[in-house]
C-alpha cells in the first residue's frame, strides 16, 4: 500500500509546476528522516513546531534537542561561458531543542520549543564573477515558543504558541570602485534584530488514521543599528561615511500545514504533509542607512517573491524494539519568480530524499540519525536587478543527530 | 535487519550523493566554421591598448584583441604575441593617472613620466615623430597602432610619421622604412583577424576640434577600405570588423558643457553680467563652411582637456577684451567642436560605417556595430554583473581618463561583443570573458 500512495504522490509532481527561499525546515530528526512530514503526527516534542494541537496527545514527557550540520553547495555558470564558480564549503548549523510536560494522562502540556525556520547561508568568495552582487550572506532566525496544548477530546487537541524571534545578518559585497593596485571595494552589513508572532494548530486521531493542520504566523523582524561598513580607495570614503549604521525588515512568512498519518501495520507508520508559504509578503529587500551621499543611498531591490507549496511523503518501518527505519521525499515548488533568482537564493523548484535511523537505547532514550539529500533544479536566469545571467543549480547535504528522553 | 539488506540501496545512494557537488553541463566550446589558429588583430591605439593618453604596459595586457584571443583558446586559438613593452620600461610613452579629486568631487591627474620607453624624437617634413624603444620579440599578432587612420594604409613612409608604427618596423626612422600598414600587417599568413581601422579618420578631426586635422574623404575611406579586406581575406582568412563610434558617444565631449562653463563663469565674475561664451564656429556642417563668432550653445562640445582658466583673460591683440566672453574673443576653434563640425562628423562617420557594412556583409565578415553599442550606453547605461556602467568621465567606469580611450573593463565589455558578433556569424562558441576581472578607473 505504501509503494503505491508513494507512486501515486511522485508522479503529480511534474504538473506541479512552481519553495522556499530562505526556509529551513529542519525541526526534529524523526521528521527528517519521514521526509520531513509530521503535522498529521504526534511523534515527539518536536509537535511543538509541526503542530502545537497535537502536544497534547503526546503519550509522554519529552526533553530533546537535534543539530543538522548542513552543507550548502551551490553551482554558477555564467551565460556565455563554460565557467562554474562553486559556493565554499561552509557549514550551518540548524539546531532544535523542544520540551514538552504535563501531569500523566492530563489534558494539558506545556511545551517550548527553540529552532531555526528561516536561514541562509551562501559563500561564493571575493573573486566570483557575481561578487559585486553579493560575496557572502549569513542569515539566521531563532525562534522561542512558549507552547500550551489542550486535549479537547480522545480525539481532538489543539495548541498555540507564542513566538519570538531573535534574528541577524552578516551580508558582504564587493563594490566595483577599484584601488590603485586594482582590488575592489568592500561593503559589509552586520547586525541583528528581532521579532514576534504565534503558531497555532489543531489535531485529530482516530482508529485508523490522525491528521492534523497547523499555522506559523508571518514574523516581521527588524534589524535596526547593524553596521555599515564601508572600505572604498581613500579619495571616495567621504562618499561612503564611517562609522554608519543600517536598518532593515524582512518578513519572515507565515507557513500553513496540513498533514495525516496512517498506520496500515503495527510497523508502519506513514505520513503525508503539504506545506503552503506565503512567501509573496517579500516583495522588497530594504537597507536604509543612517548617513546618506549622493553616492551611498538607500537601496529597494526588488523581490518580488510568490507564495510556494511543499509536497512531503515519509514512512517509519519498527524494524524490531529497538530500531526504526525511516525515510521519506517531498517536493517544493520555488518562492523566487523568474528574472528574481539572486546568489544570496538561488532558489528553484527542489526535490529531496532522506533516510533516517531510530535507535532506542533504553525504554527512556532515543537516539536519532537522519541524512538528507536535497536537490535544486539547475535554473537559467538574468537577473532584474544586477543583470547577472546564468545558471545555478545547488546541492545540499544534512546529516543530522539528536537525543530525546521521555518519560 | 532483512529489510536492511533488501533495501541496502537507500544508504548506498544516499552517500553516493554525498560525493558530487553539483556540475552544470555547459555548451560545448567550438570554433564553428572559422579557424582561430592563427589570429591577427588589425587597428589603431584602441586596438593597441592604449588608455589614459598612453601605450604602456599594463594596457598592452588588457587590450581588447588580447583578451579575445585568450578566450580563443579553448576552441583552438594559437599563441597571440603582442609588441609589449620591456618591464624596465613598462611606461611606455607615459600616461595619465588619477592623483586624487578635488572637495567637489573634480579629478586631479597626474602624468607618469618614470620608466618611458621613449627613445628619440625626429622631425619629418615638419611633423615631429616621437620614437620609442624598438620592439624585438619576434612576429606579433595585434598591429594595432595608435594614431593610425584608415586614410595611412598605404603610406610607405608612415613610420617616419607615427613612432608607434616605427617601434614595430625593423629599421630606424627616418631612413628606414618603405613598409606601408597594409604590407606590414599582410606579410604572415593568419587564419582570422578582426579590424577596426577608422576611427581617427573621424576622430582625429573631431578632438582637434576641428582645427588640427582633417576627415578622411568618404571615398577614399570607401576605396581603402575594400582594399583591406580584399587583402586581408585574399587567404581565405575569416574575420570580424567593427563600426566606427559616434564622436559624440564619448566623454571627452560630453564633460566639459559649455552650460556648466557658463555658469562657473557667471559665478566667478558676479559683476561683468555675462550672458554668453562665444566661439568660433564653422558656419555650415559642411567642409566648405568658414569660420566665425557666435554664442555657445549646449550643443557646441568642448573638449575634455580645455583650460577654463583661459576664459577671461585679456586678449592683448583684442585691445584686453576678455577670452571667450566677447565676439571678438571667441574661443578658439581647437577647443571646441561646435554643432555645424558635429553634424559634419556625424555625415562622415555614418558614411564609413555604411562602407565596413556593406563591404563587410559582401565579404561574408562578423560586424561589431561599435556604433550602436556605445550609442546606447551613452542614452541607457550599462548593467552587467551588478556593475552599473555607463559614458561618464571617470565615475562611468568604460572610458578611461583621456576621455577617449577605454578602462580595461570598457576592453573587456568590447572583446565580448567581438565574441558575441564572431559567434553568431561562424557559429563557433567562444566562451565570453568575465568582465568583472576588469578594473575600471584606478583611484588612490
Amino acid at each position: 500500500m505504501m509503494k503505491k500512495l508513494l507512486l501515486i504522490f511522485i508522479s503529480l509532481l511534474p504538473f506541479l509546476a512552481k519553495s522556499q527561499g530562505f526556509q529551513v525546515n529542519l525541526f526534529g530528526e524523526k521528521q527528517i528522516g519521514m521526509g520531513h512530514t509530521g503535522t498529521g503526527l504526534a511523534m515527539d516534542g518536536a509537535a511543538v513546531v509541526f503542530n502545537p494541537g497535537a502536544v497534547a496527545m503526546l503519550p509522554e514527557n519529552y526533553i530533546q534537542g537535534g543539530i543538522s550540520p548542513l552543507v550548502f553547495q551551490s553551482d554558477f555558470n555564467p551565460s556565455g561561458t563554460n565557467t562554474q564558480y562553486h559556493t565554499l564549503d561552509k557549514k550551518a548549523y540548524p539546531f532544535s531543542f523542544y520540551g514538552a510536560f504535563g501531569p500523566k494522562k492530563g489534558i494539558w502540556k506545556l511545551g517550548f520549543g527553540v529552532y531555526t525556520p528561516f536561514g541562509g547561508l551562501a559563500d561564493w568568495g571575493q573573486t566570483w564573477q557575481g561578487r559585486y552582487v553579493l560575496e557572502s550572506l549569513n542569515l539566521k532566525a531563532i525562534y522561542f515558543q512558549p507552547t500550551l496544548s489542550v486535549k479537547l477530546s480522545e480525539n481532538l487537541s489543539i495548541g498555540a504558541g507564542f513566538v519570538y524571534n531573535h534574528g541577524s545578518v552578516d551580508l558582504t559585497k564587493a563594490i566595483p570602485l577599484s584601488y590603485a593596485n586594482g582590488q575592489d571595494g568592500q561593503a559589509e552589513l552586520t547586525g541583528s534584530g528581532k521579532g514576534y508572532g504565534w503558531n497555532a494548530g489543531i489535531y485529530y486521531k482516530s482508529a485508523d488514521f490522525t491528521a492534523g493542520f497547523s499555522h506559523r504566523s508571518q514574523v516581521t523582524t527588524t534589524i535596526s543599528g547593524g553596521n555599515a561598513i564601508f572600505t572604498v580607495p581613500a579619495s571616495l570614503q567621504p562618499n561612503f561615511p564611517q562609522p554608519n549604521t543600517f536598518s532593515a525588515t524582512i518578513p519572515l512568512p507565515a507557513v500553513n500545514s496540513i498533514g495525516i498519518g496512517l498506520y496500515p501495520t503495527k510497523k508502519w507508520i506513514l505520513a503525508f504533509d503539504i506545506n503552503y508559504t506565503s512567501w509573496s509578503v517579500y516583495k522588497n529587500l530594504e537597507f536604509d542607512y543612517s548617513k546618506t551621499t549622493s553616492i551611498l543611498t538607500n537601496t529597494v531591490s526588488p523581490r518580488n517573491y510568490k507564495d510556494a507549496y511543499t509536497f512531503r511523503a515519509g514512512a517509519q518501518y519498527k524494524a524490531n524494539n529497538q530500531v526504526d527505519l525511516r525515510f521519506g521525499t517531498g517536493y517544493g515548488t520555488t518562492a523566487v519568480a523568474d528574472g528574481y533568482v539572486t546568489p544570496e537564493a538561488p532558489d528553484a523548484n527542489r526535490v529531496y530524499l532522506t533516510g533516517g535511523l531510530g535507535i532506542k537505547f533504553t525504554k527512556q532514550l532515543d537516539l536519532d540519525l537522519v541524512f538528507e539529500y536535497e536537490h535544486l533544479m539547475s535554473r537559467t536566469q538574468t537577473n532584474i536587478e544586477s543583470q547577472l545571467s546564468g545558471t545555478f543549480e545547488t546541492n545540499v547535504f544534512i546529516p543530522g543527530v539528536s537525543l530525546a528522553y521521555h518519560w | 535487519m532483512t529489510f536492511i539488506k533488501k533495501h541496502i540501496y537507500i544508504p548506498a545512494a544516499l552517500i553516493l550523493f554525498s560525493a558530487c557537488k553539483p556540475d552544470i553541463k555547459t555548451p560545448a566550446l567550438t570554433k564553428g566554421s572559422a579557424d582561430f589558429s592563427r589570429y591577427i588583430s588589425i587597428g589603431n591605439s584602441l586596438t593597441a591598448g592604449y588608455a589614459d593618453g598612453g601605450l604602456y604596459l599594463a594596457g598592452q595586457q588588457v587590450s581588447y584583441p588580447s583578451i579575445i584571443a585568450n578566450q580563443m583558446k579553448s576552441v583552438g586559438g594559437g599563441t597571440f604575441t603582442q609588441p609589449l613593452f620591456d618591464a624596465a620600461q613598462a611606461n611606455g610613452s607615459g600616461y595619465l593617472t588619477l592623483a586624487g579629486l578635488t572637495k567637489t568631487g573634480l579629478p586631479i591627474t597626474a602624468n607618469v613620466t618614470s620608466n618611458l620607453a621613449i627613445r628619440d624624437s625626429i622631425v619629418f617634413f615638419g611633423h615631429k615623430t616621437i620614437l620609442y624603444t624598438k620592439y624585438t620579440g619576434g612576429d606579433i599578432n595585434n598591429f594595432g597602432v595608435p594614431g593610425i587612420k584608415l586614410n595611412d594604409l598605404n603610406n610607405p613612409y608612415y613610420g617616419n610619421l607615427n613612432g608607434f608604427f616605427e617601434r614595430l618596423l625593423p629599421g630606424n626612422a627616418p631612413a628606414n622604412t618603405a613598409t606601408s600598414y597594409l604590407q606590414f600587417i599582410t606579410a604572415k599568413p593568419f587564419t582570422f583577424f578582426s579590424n577596426w581601422l577608422g576611427n581617427n579618420d573621424a576622430l582625429g578631426y573631431a578632438t582637434s576640434g576641428g582645427a588640427g586635422d582633417l576627415l578622411t574623404d568618404t571615398l577614399v575611406f570607401k576605396s581603402y577600405y575594400q582594399q583591406l579586406i580584399t587583402a586581408l581575406t585574399s587567404n581565405k582568412a575569416k574575420g570580424v570588423v567593427a563600426t566606427v563610434p559616434d564622436v559624440t558617444s564619448i566623454p571627452y565631449f560630453n564633460t566639459v558643457t559649455t552650460g556648466a562653463v557658463l555658469v562657473g563663469v557667471q559665478q566667478a565674475l558676479p559683476q561683468a553680467n555675462i550672458k554668453a561664451l562665444y566661439i568660433n564656429a564653422l558656419s555650415s556642417p559642411s567642409a566648405s563652411g568658414y569660420y566665425s563668432a557666435r554664442p555657445a550653445t549646449s550643443k557646441d562640445l568642448l573638449i575634455l582637456t580645455f583650460n577654463t582658466g583661459l576664459l577671461g583673460q585679456p586678449v592683448a591683440a583684442a585691445g584686453g577684451l576678455p577670452y571667450g566672453l566677447t565676439p571678438y574673443t571667441p574661443i578658439d576653434n581647437q577647443y571646441v567642436l561646435d554643432q555645424n563640425e558635429v553634424i559634419l562628423t556625424q555625415t562622415y562617420v555614418n558614411s564609413f560605417n555604411n562602407t565596413i557594412k556593406s563591404v563587410a556583409a559582401s565579404n561574408g565578415l562578423a560586424v561589431f556595430d561599435a556604433y550602436t553599442f556605445l550609442n546606447n550606453i551613452k542614452a541607457n547605461g550599462l548593467l552587467e554583473d551588478g556593475v552599473s556602467l555607463n559614458s561618464n568621465y571617470i565615475s562611468g567606469g568604460i572610458f578611461s581618463l583621456d576621455g577617449v580611450h577605454l578602462t580595461p573593463r570598457g576592453y573587456a565589455i568590447v572583446a565580448n561583443e567581438f565574441i558575441k558578433a564572431i559567434n553568431s556569424k561562424y557559429g563557433s562558441n567562444i566562451p565570453l570573458t568575465n568582465i568583472t576581472n576588469y578594473t575600471g578607473v584606478k583611484f588612490p
